[in-house]
């Protein structure tokens, strides 16, 4: 190559990183701003790209006045206990399925991606029939065995995939020192896995924080509802605030957000191992 | 004992999806083939085919599928050719790379509902600022209805979508890019070869098996997926931005109609099945070992 062609190269690159840094932010900067106007601001079609007078009026309304600090809660221990039980879950599965040769081994991978093939909304009416024959409707624990369910089979494939890149070696060694299987997986082998556990959890944890529809369907006392059916509620009426609303749309950004930027790079390795290899 | 081990450790994992994945979609079929509305709880029972028919004889039902196809095709297609210049961008070293990185793939990490909410109000005719820019550039001279004109509703909503999915593309294709030995490179460019033809014959054919996979499962779950379409525009107006998956979700729990609902399921759940085995087939999937 050139000079003038690697010039040439260089300059169409920064141009496209920044195109695409201008078309992910425009919309979140849009809603960020928005949340800092006061109504009379927020509703003019002399639309202002900085708002003149930024207020936290919007979001002291939503925490003080709305439910939306209970919604918040619900959020964060139903997410929390949706990764901690899909991890679990799956690092046993996923361990069973990378280090054993077993009868019906490829049943169950083809199994696992057969089930991505279902669509959510099918299976939901019939859940839901099904919960509230055993009582979980409209319960913290059957929304958290619900979501647990829709997670296992992504978070088995995508351990599965970490597992497979620990050597075999390691865990042989342990055994010539005595451990047995359980003792080698918990104390070799998941420490070096801390990657791919962290991974599988942000998965489980961001899939049930996003979830809408489960929640809108499972939940029905005001005291159990998640962020994003607190803030369906306000939706339907004819007279949208959005003020609050972006608020509200912040506020349930922002922790998956951190958790995102704090592991993004375990995330991307894991999905990636987790799709190619299946 | 030992020969137990494997099933042992995967027990509670199968167990539960057992009953509360196979169990349901098992009763889905069942509810395919009976009236079963939320409205006459009492008055279940089988019907056959008569709610395969309901539904496509349904006069909506051509729009719906055209719109359903426009969605997958539009949506899967820009956040592929999106996301492999995104990810080409990227496959090189530059200052605060892991930070831009961060910020671009983020809306990967945000739920449909903010983005949806997100969008609509981007996209709103009197305040938003898309029409309100649009106009003093002077690329248009009317204000555009984008959600309830319809025949902007459906494009503004494949826009938000294929906005979400574009980190997805990109993440995968970087590193499957990120695994192509570098030498290769090297060897390619001693002997000549330009930029396209390196793209070309080494780039893309290193990592056409994660394109392929990544496009069977973005296709599969752009086509099941109906938050946005709900959020942003309930379907409407008249059914303009419908697709088979929001058709349904409303046919449940609008229309509180089960049984029309999981036949529509259950309908296009097929059309996944035999889509999957096809594209499999097509692309010779499976002899590249992948799988």
């Amino acid at each position: 190559m050139n000079k003038k062609q690697r010039t040439l190269i260089v300059i169409v690159r920064f141009v496209v990183l920044l195109g695409y840094l201008l078309m992910v932010l425009a919309p979140f900067y849009w809603l960020f701003i928005t949340s800092l106007k006061p109504k009379l601001e927020i509703l003019t079609t002399n639309i202002q790209y900085w708002p003149k007078h930024i207020t936290f009026d919007n979001y002291i309304y939503l925490f003080k006045t709305s439910n939306f600090a209970v919604f918040f809660k619900n959020s964060i221990i139903l997410s929390l206990a949706t990764g901690f039980f899909g991890t679990s879950l799956a690092v046993l599965g996923g361990y069973a399925m990378a280090r054993f040769k077993f009868r019906g081994h490829k049943l169950v991978i083809y199994g696992l991606l057969l089930t991505q093939l279902i669509p959510g909304v099918l299976v939901l009416v019939p859940t839901i029939i099904m919960y509230s024959k055993l009582g979980l409707i409209n319960t913290m624990g059957g929304l958290i065995l619900f979501y647990t369910v829709g997670t296992i089979p992504f978070s088995l494939i995508l351990m599965r995939s970490f597992f497979d890149r620990i050597p075999m070696d390691l865990e042989e060694a342990a055994w010539i020192d005595g451990c047995n299987k359980m003792q080698s997986l918990f104390k070799i082998i998941l420490p070096l896995m801390v990657p791919g556990v962290i991974a599988t959890f942000i998965f489980a944890f961001i899939g049930a924080w996003n979830d809408l529809f489960g929640a809108v369907m499972f939940i029905s006392s005001d005291s159990l509802k998640t962020i994003p059916v607190g803030l369906n509620m306000f939706i339907h009426n004819y007279d949208i605030d959005w003020g609050v609303m972006t608020a509200g749309g912040i506020a349930a950004t922002v922790p998956s957000l951190i958790m995102f930027a704090v592991v993004q790079r375990f995330v991307v390795e894991g999905m990636t191992d987790g799709a190619i290899k299946g | 004992m030992r020969k137990n081990e494997p099933y042992l450790l995967l027990f509670p994992s199968f167990f539960l999806l057992f009953i509360f994945l196979a169990y349901p979609l098992l009763s889905s079929i069942m509810y395919a083939f009976q009236s079963y509305k939320l409205t006459a709880p009492n008055d279940i029972a089988f019907n056959g085919i008569e709610n395969f028919k309901a539904v496509l004889m349904d006069n909506n039902f051509p729009l719906i599928m055209k719109n359903t196809i426009i969605w997958v095709v539009l949506t899967v297609g820009a956040q592929f050719v999106l996301g492999l210049i995104l990810a080409l961008a990227l496959s090189r070293p530059f200052p605060l790379r892991n930070v831009y990185q961060a910020v671009v793939f983020l809306p990967w990490a945000v739920s449909s509902f903010v983005i949806g909410l997100t969008f609509r109000w981007f996209f709103n005719t009197e305040y938003g600022p898309v029409n309100d820019i649009l106009l003093k550039l002077g690329i248009i001279h009317d204000k555009i209805y984008f959600l309830s004109d319809p025949k902007m509703a459906l494009y503004s909503v494949i826009i938000a979508m294929a906005w979400t999915g574009i980190p997805f593309f990109a993440i995968m294709l970087l590193a499957a890019m990120q695994s192509i030995p570098h030498e290769i490179y090297e060897a390619a460019e001693m002997d000549g070869a330009g930029i396209i033809s390196r793209f070309w014959n080494v780039t893309f054919s290193y990592i056409k098996q994660t394109i392929l996979i990544t496009l069977l499962l973005r296709t599969i779950w752009v086509f099941s997926s109906a938050e946005l379409i709900y959020i942003m525009t309930t379907g409407g107006p008249a059914n303009s931005s419908n697709t088979l998956a929001s058709y349904m979700f409303m046919k449940a729990f609008a229309s509180l109609n089960y049984g029309q609902a999981a036949a529509i399921g259950l309908f296009f759940m097929v059309l996944l099945l035999l889509f999957t085995f096809v594209f499999l087939r097509l692309t010779k999937f499976e002899k590249a070992g992948n799988l």
